[in-house]
């Protein structure tokens, strides 16, 4: 896949134009190149798109930009040094160009997410694109998405669309001034320029945080001069140690990321008001007419003698002056202290700040102190700190005019203010010294957080009568008004409001009254509520709750409530609970913190969605709970159990094994009860129903009646359409009735991060914490999903996540638990047209193979043998047909489980190895999938050619935005590769011989690999892959010795056995 | 907001309209010309300037150059100055600007300090003409009498250009802003001589000292990430409160005004406040459709 980039090219001034910036748009992708090196220029970029490509992609993603042209630029990249002459006996050796003279060193440049090599140099490649004019980059960029997700766009677009969007913030603000940049030197224009103000704290903060992430690809370029003369002749080797030297390379040095931002940023600007103004000369002196129409103009060059432009720079500077100075590395900063014990005047410290890390300060002193030095402030150099600081100072005065008094003596540290001028100070001076670009201090208590907002601080405990088992049950509580962090009663409040001074100290700590301040509490006094472990459970999950219009401060549990609050908060794993008696298997001990917890949410009547990562074992955990459930005698009537039909059978063959003292019964198939009567009498004693979300939705009316103890849904992302109807007749299902339902859901997929997907879970969990749908949407969904609003996301988080306990396969703990290797069964049953196709199939050949001559019959029974795995595979494949027609998935219950899964491991981002035996399947199979994930699916079979293997094979395991399915044939994919990238690998159908399916695991399960591989195999229940895989399991050692030489064996085989292998045995499956 | 409000009665209108909008060294200078003793001729030459006769006001150096149509066909050419101080003189007045922090503070920011004069009182000269004998000029018309209206009509539109760059006044004193800015700095570093050798060190690196890698050259991956979500205040776009954009906050634009465009100031700014408006609510259209 190809990865989109967007580098700026930086004007070009000559004194012919006054050149404008542009921004470069260009990909690269993943091919096979050869290694290459600069001559008399720098190299061409081997791996990107070229322009024409690049128009046809762009427009296919419908992000084709207006306004461009094709651009070359020299861009300074990361790269991989390869000898040329080491690889060329790898490559067709077609490099005869004997003139050309060998550059002294070759190599290619790295590709973002690209593994980085030892030794990585930086060198400068030509690279072409597309040009884009400032004022169409701008809606370019704004039409970029705000939120990641976007494989083929790089990284750095959304830092250009995070600028464009602030550039856009401070237009509709009013953020901005006209000025006069005067010319570069002799010849070059004068220009009028639109200037964004940055003197407001945020917008300083916001030029940090951007300059301090700032990916270097976005500003890595050198405008491409064609090479000329003797000029261009010079070649740029960057190597990190002579960066380190600082080696002037100006666009290329990655440095000053603050002043650099600022740049781009006014460009932005610039274009964007450049395009819209309007200018309107009427009635304009001659001075202010040429600025006035070269603010509109395209170039922005003003047409003015250089005395009367140098007037304008001089006016229009100093008139910015007033709001706004330099962009520097520190500023001033104020701190304010409380008085001593006993005084009254507040102490003012003057201080120098950083601008990247407010905490990083100095005081004034060691300012004075470093003279014509460069102070260092943690990591970052300020130079001419004492100007800095005096600057600030300067600009200070024309908002606090009390600080004229502190600035008496040459070198001034600090001052003295009376409380009026401190309060001054806090209620409003803090603000506009700050938006003055004066950094300001203030006492923790009174600077203006919540904290420093009267509130509560609440003490709270079970009541000792407690079983602590519901929600809605008192608890014993005492509560304290707070501000500042010191409590105070009421009669104290009351005290220090009647002091009618806006500052008052109280128990050491310094608080501001405000007016409503003693009203509200004097309210709460009076009502004096009661609490519920729900309240508790509210004001726990996100700070600044309020009760009653007061937040909370402090919230002390009891031992007791804090254990609950922090299971249920997440803040500690849950409790374990051991496997129950009459559970056959073991579990492991991340399991039992997820049957603790299923069991933590049961007793509180919340509906709980176990999201574990595929492969930790979801199904055993539920049948594990469902077991408890009996054992502790509390599962006295059915749970419903809807899962797709594809897993149905897994889970029926799950529940025999591990838990054979539930009574499984299965809604399912045409001779399912169809009337409410036959249904109940069909499910006396039963405890778990299975069905699926399609009959769910045909048989509501008969399911709702029954009187179900608790529905959980596998496949949870089955229901994430509110308004398909399996999702609404699910949620119906959930919603209590006479009793109770409990609520479990299971899925793989990280629910949490698909806003879209959260509400119809959370609808069918706990309906009351998301809220209606529409409110919803306009709440979370738009400003998450649009605007990516992280503080949005975090509050939605903050809500679901006591009901999503989400374990992945790398999570520390969990990683020391799994073995290396898991090796899952995937159980699969058979379409109703695989089914009569496998019963004809076994009919027909059966008779012939009695009857034929001894010689013929071991061919016979292989080719059966293959004909039946093939219908398991999917019909298509037995019917030698060649296409992908309509309802190709729904034809083969094995391919529809196949997809289920592989989303998930897409969704995760991990990479899959597909293994089959048949050729013609992983033709069929690689058209369905490049068609159903539309992306490229390579396969390799025994008719790949040579060179092209090896290129399937780099570029799965190199190739940053490689493919993530690999198709494989068993016999030319099964040995001697290395596929370590892959941490999932699929046996789509056996061989039966377990050495040769190993043999294929271990393409990826091998040196080099990082993580745990998932190994998946795929049983169709019923069929002949079941009897065989029993066999091999039953007889180990007996077919490692029989059928070590491959599938011979099995056609040795008398009819009678023959018959009980291949017959399907029908009620095995859906 | 006019930094010229003379209209046709010259006295009262200087002492009435707007004068505490001005700077208060354009007020000095308005101040200084209403002490002349002959009002007549001043008003001659204030008609002058209103009709545009001045045709241009260059700051050479320290000498203002001026340019003024009179009966003659050419223009002619009229030169003021002032007396410039001698670099003794400065150094005496740095050494007292050093002794405030404030002094230096303010005129870093670009503020001229109000009571700028007493610093140079250290010097025994000042920085503000006294009287308006102390701006001697030279006029190239046949008038003998100095000022002759010519050089009046200079006297009226130099308040102005004195709005536009405060430190005009200092470069016409012998020191541009520059000059006189590193001076200060270099008198201070003198001054911090004393306190750096006592105070503690090791926050204070050299300039010499390489500078730290760029955290992307250890770790070259930094080259294309960016991992960061859109910062919470730029979810929603909002424009400015009434009164609280750039404009608001610039003010009134420190340009002189051509006497015969009385209201083209007035009339340039009013015409960025309305556009923008307009500006703010295309950002915020842009803004809302961004994500569709």
């Amino acid at each position: 896949m190809s990865l989109l980039h967007a580098t700026w090219l930086p004007a070009i001034r000559t004194p012919t134009s006054s050149g404008r910036p542009a921004l470069l748009v260009w990909a690269d992708t993943w091919r096979v190149a050869q290694p290459t090196g600069p001559a008399e220029t720098p190299a061409i970029h081997p791996l990107t798109l070229d322009p024409e490509t690049l128009r046809t992609w762009l427009g296919e993603k419908d992000l084709l930009p207006e306004g461009i042209i094709d651009a070359t630029a020299c861009l300074t990249l990361p790269s991989r040094q390869i000898k040329a002459n080491n690889k060329s006996k790898a490559k067709p050796k077609e490099t005869n160009a004997e003139a050309v003279s060998e550059p002294e060193w070759t190599g290619l440049p790295l590709q973002a997410g690209e593994p980085i090599p030892k030794q990585c140099e930086w060198w400068p490649w030509q690279v072409q694109g597309l040009a884009i004019e400032p004022s169409a980059a701008t809606n370019w960029l704004a039409r970029l998405p705000l939120s990641g997700g976007q494989p083929d766009l790089g990284d750095e677009l959304r830092w250009w669309s995070h600028l464009q969007r602030w550039a856009l913030s401070l237009i509709a603000r009013g953020r901005w001034l006209p000025q006069v940049e005067l010319s570069k030197g002799e010849g070059y224009p004068h220009r009028a320029r639109w200037v964004p103000l940055l003197n407001r704290e945020d917008d300083r903060r916001r030029l940090e945080e951007l300059a301090a992430r700032l990916p270097l690809v976005a500003t890595c370029a050198l405008p491409w001069r064609e090479p000329t003369g003797r000029r261009s002749n010079r070649i740029t080797r960057l190597r990190p140690e002579a960066m380190r030297a600082a080696n002037p390379i100006a666009s290329c040095r990655p440095r000053s990321g603050r002043l650099r931002v600022a740049n781009l940023l006014e460009d932005l600007v610039d274009a964007q008001l450049r395009k819209s103004f309007e200018p309107n000369t009427q009635g304009l002196d001659p001075l202010l007419t040429a600025w006035e129409e070269a603010l509109g103009s395209e170039t922005g060059v003003i047409q003015l003698e250089n005395e009367e432009a140098e007037r304008l720079a001089t006016a229009s500077s100093h008139w910015k002056e007033g709001v706004a100075g330099k962009v520097a590395a520190a500023r001033a900063c104020l701190e304010l202290f409380t008085p001593t014990e006993g005084g009254e005047l507040w102490e003012l410290r003057f201080a120098l700040q950083a601008e990247a890390d407010p905490t990083l300060k100095v005081p004034a002193c060691t300012a004075w102190a470093s003279g014509s030095q460069v102070l260092q402030l943690g990591e970052i150099r300020v130079e001419n700190p004492g100007e800095v600081l005096l600057e600030g100072m300067g600009r200070a005065l024309t908002v606090f005019q009390p600080i004229e008094r502190g600035l008496d003596s040459a070198t001034p540290e600090s001052m003295q203010l009376t409380p009026a001028e401190a309060f001054v100070l806090v209620r409003t001076g803090s603000t506009q010294l700050r938006d003055v670009g004066v950094g300001v201090e203030l006492p923790a208590s009174l600077s203006g957080g919540l904290a420093s907002r009267l509130g509560l601080a609440i003490k709270a405990e079970f009541p000792d009568t407690s079983r602590s088992f519901t929600l809605g049950e008192s608890l014993a509580w005492n509560w304290e008004l707070m501000i500042g962090g010191v409590t105070l009663t009421l009669r104290e409040l009351e005290r220090l409001a009647s002091k009618r001074s806006p500052l008052v100290q109280h128990k050491g700590a310094w608080i501001e009254l405000r007016p409503n301040d003693l009203k509200n509490a004097e309210r709460f006094c009076s009502a004096n509520p009661d609490i519920s472990l729900d309240d508790a459970l509210r004001l726990t999950a996100t700070e600044g709750d309020t009760l009653m219009k007061l937040p909370v401060h402090r919230f002390e549990a009891g031992p007791r409530l804090q254990g609950v609050l922090e299971q249920y908060h997440q803040q500690k794993a849950p409790d374990p609970l051991a496997a129950p008696e009459g559970f056959n298997g073991q579990l492991r001990p991340y399991q039992e913190r997820g049957l603790g917890w299923l069991a933590f949410l049961n007793r509180f009547d919340q509906g709980a969605c176990l999201a574990d990562d595929m492969g930790l074992g979801k199904t055993i955990q539920l049948l594990a709970f469902l077991q408890h459930l009996k054992i502790e005698q509390e599962l006295k009537r059915p749970v419903l159990l809807i899962a797709p039909t594809s897993v149905l059978t897994n889970w029926k063959r799950e529940a025999q094994a591990f838990t054979p003292d539930l009574k499984v019964h299965e809604h399912y198939g045409p001779r399912r009860p169809s009337t409410t009567s036959t249904l109940q009498k069909s499910l006396k004693g039963v405890d778990l129903v299975l069905t699926s979300y399609g009959l769910i939705q045909r048989d509501i009316d008969l399911i709702e009646i029954i009187d179900w103890q608790g529905v959980v849904i596998d496949e949870a992302q089955a229901i994430k359409n509110p308004s398909a109807k399996q999702s609404q007749a699910t949620r119906e299902i959930a919603r209590p009735s006479k009793n109770n339902r409990f609520r479990i859901a299971l899925t793989g997929t990280p629910v949490e991060n698909r806003v879209s997907e959260l509400w119809a879970l959370m609808d069918f969990l706990n309906p009351k914490v998301l809220g209606e749908e529409d409110f919803f949407r306009q709440r979370y969904r738009l400003p998450i999903e649009r605007y990516g609003d992280m503080s949005s996301l975090k509050d939605l988080k903050a809500r679901v996540s006591p009901f999503i306990l989400r374990r992945l396969k790398t999570d520390k703990a969990i990683i020391s638990d799994l073995p290396e290797k898991v090796e899952l069964s995937e159980w699969v049953g058979l379409s109703k047209e695989q089914k009569s196709l496998y019963s004809k199939t076994v009919e027909n050949t059966l008779d012939a193979i009695a009857r034929a001559p001894q010689g013929q019959r071991h061919g016979k029974v292989l080719g059966l043998l293959t004909r039946l795995k093939q219908i398991c595979n999917h019909p298509a494949l037995a019917l030698k047909e060649t296409t992908v027609g309509e309802g190709f998935m729904a034809r083969s219950s094995k391919l529809e489980r196949l997809e289920e899964i592989l989303e998930e491991v897409i969704e995760a981002g991990d990479r899959a190895l597909l293994f089959t035996q048949f050729a013609e399947w992983g033709h069929l199979l690689q058209a369905y999938l490049q068609q159903r994930w539309q992306c490229d699916v390579p396969f390799l079979h025994g008719s790949t050619r040579k060179s092209e293997r090896q290129a399937m094979v780099d570029r799965f395991q190199e190739d940053p935005r490689g493919p993530q399915l690999f198709l494989l044939s068993l016999k030319a994919g099964g040995v001697g590769l290395n596929l370590t990238r892959a941490n999932h690998v699929f046996h789509i159908d056996r061989w039966w011989n377990p050495a040769v399916e190993n043999q294929a695991t271990d393409r990826a399960y091998r040196i080099g690999q990082a993580n745990r591989v998932m190994v998946h195999k795929f049983i169709t229940s019923g069929s002949v892959e079941e009897k065989i895989n029993q066999m091999i399991r039953e007889k180990s050692r007996l077919a490692e010795d029989i059928i070590g030489s491959g599938e011979d064996w099995l056609g040795g085989l008398g009819v009678n056995q023959l018959r009980d292998l291949v017959a399907l045995d029908d009620n095995s499956s859906p | 907001m006019t930094n010229t409000p003379i209209k046709t009665d010259i006295t009262t209108a200087l002492s009435e309209q707007g004068l505490g909008e001005q700077p208060w060294w354009v007020e000095q200078w308005m101040e200084l010309i209403n002490s002349y003793r002959f009002k007549k001729r001043l008003e001659r030459a204030w008609t002058y300037a209103r009709e545009g006769n001045v045709t241009s006001i260059r700051f050479e150096g320290r000498r203002v150059h001026a340019r003024v149509q009179g009966t003659d066909e050419e223009p002619y050419k009229v030169k003021l100055w002032l007396d410039v101080l001698n670099d003794e003189d400065w150094g005496y007045v740095l050494e007292a600007l050093t002794q405030k922090a404030r002094w230096s503070a303010q005129l870093l920011a670009g503020i001229m300090p109000s009571d700028i004069e007493r610093a140079f009182a250290a010097s025994g000269r000042r920085l503000f003409p006294f009287k308006l004998q102390e701006v001697r000029s030279e006029c190239s018309c046949p008038d003998k009498a100095n000022p002759c209206k010519h050089i009046s009509a200079i006297y009226f539109l130099m308040g102005d250009r004195f709005s536009e760059d405060p430190f005009v006044l200092f470069q016409l004193r012998g020191r541009t802003r520059s000059k006189l800015l590193a001076d200060l700095a270099e008198q201070r570093r003198e001054a911090l001589k004393a306190i750096a050798i006592k105070s503690n060190q090791e926050t204070i690196v050299n300039n010499e000292l390489p500078v730290a890698p760029h955290p992307a050259v250890i770790e070259p991956s930094l080259w294309w990430a960016y991992d960061a979500s859109l910062n919470a205040d730029l979810v929603v776009i909002t424009p400015a409160m009434e009164g609280d954009t750039g404009l608001h906050a610039a003010g009134d634009l420190p340009l002189a005004e051509e006497p015969r465009y009385p209201e083209a100031r007035q009339r340039f700014l009013k015409h960025l406040h309305q556009q923008g408006e307009a500006f703010a609510q295309q950002a915020m259209l842009q803004a809302m459709a961004a994500g569709e």
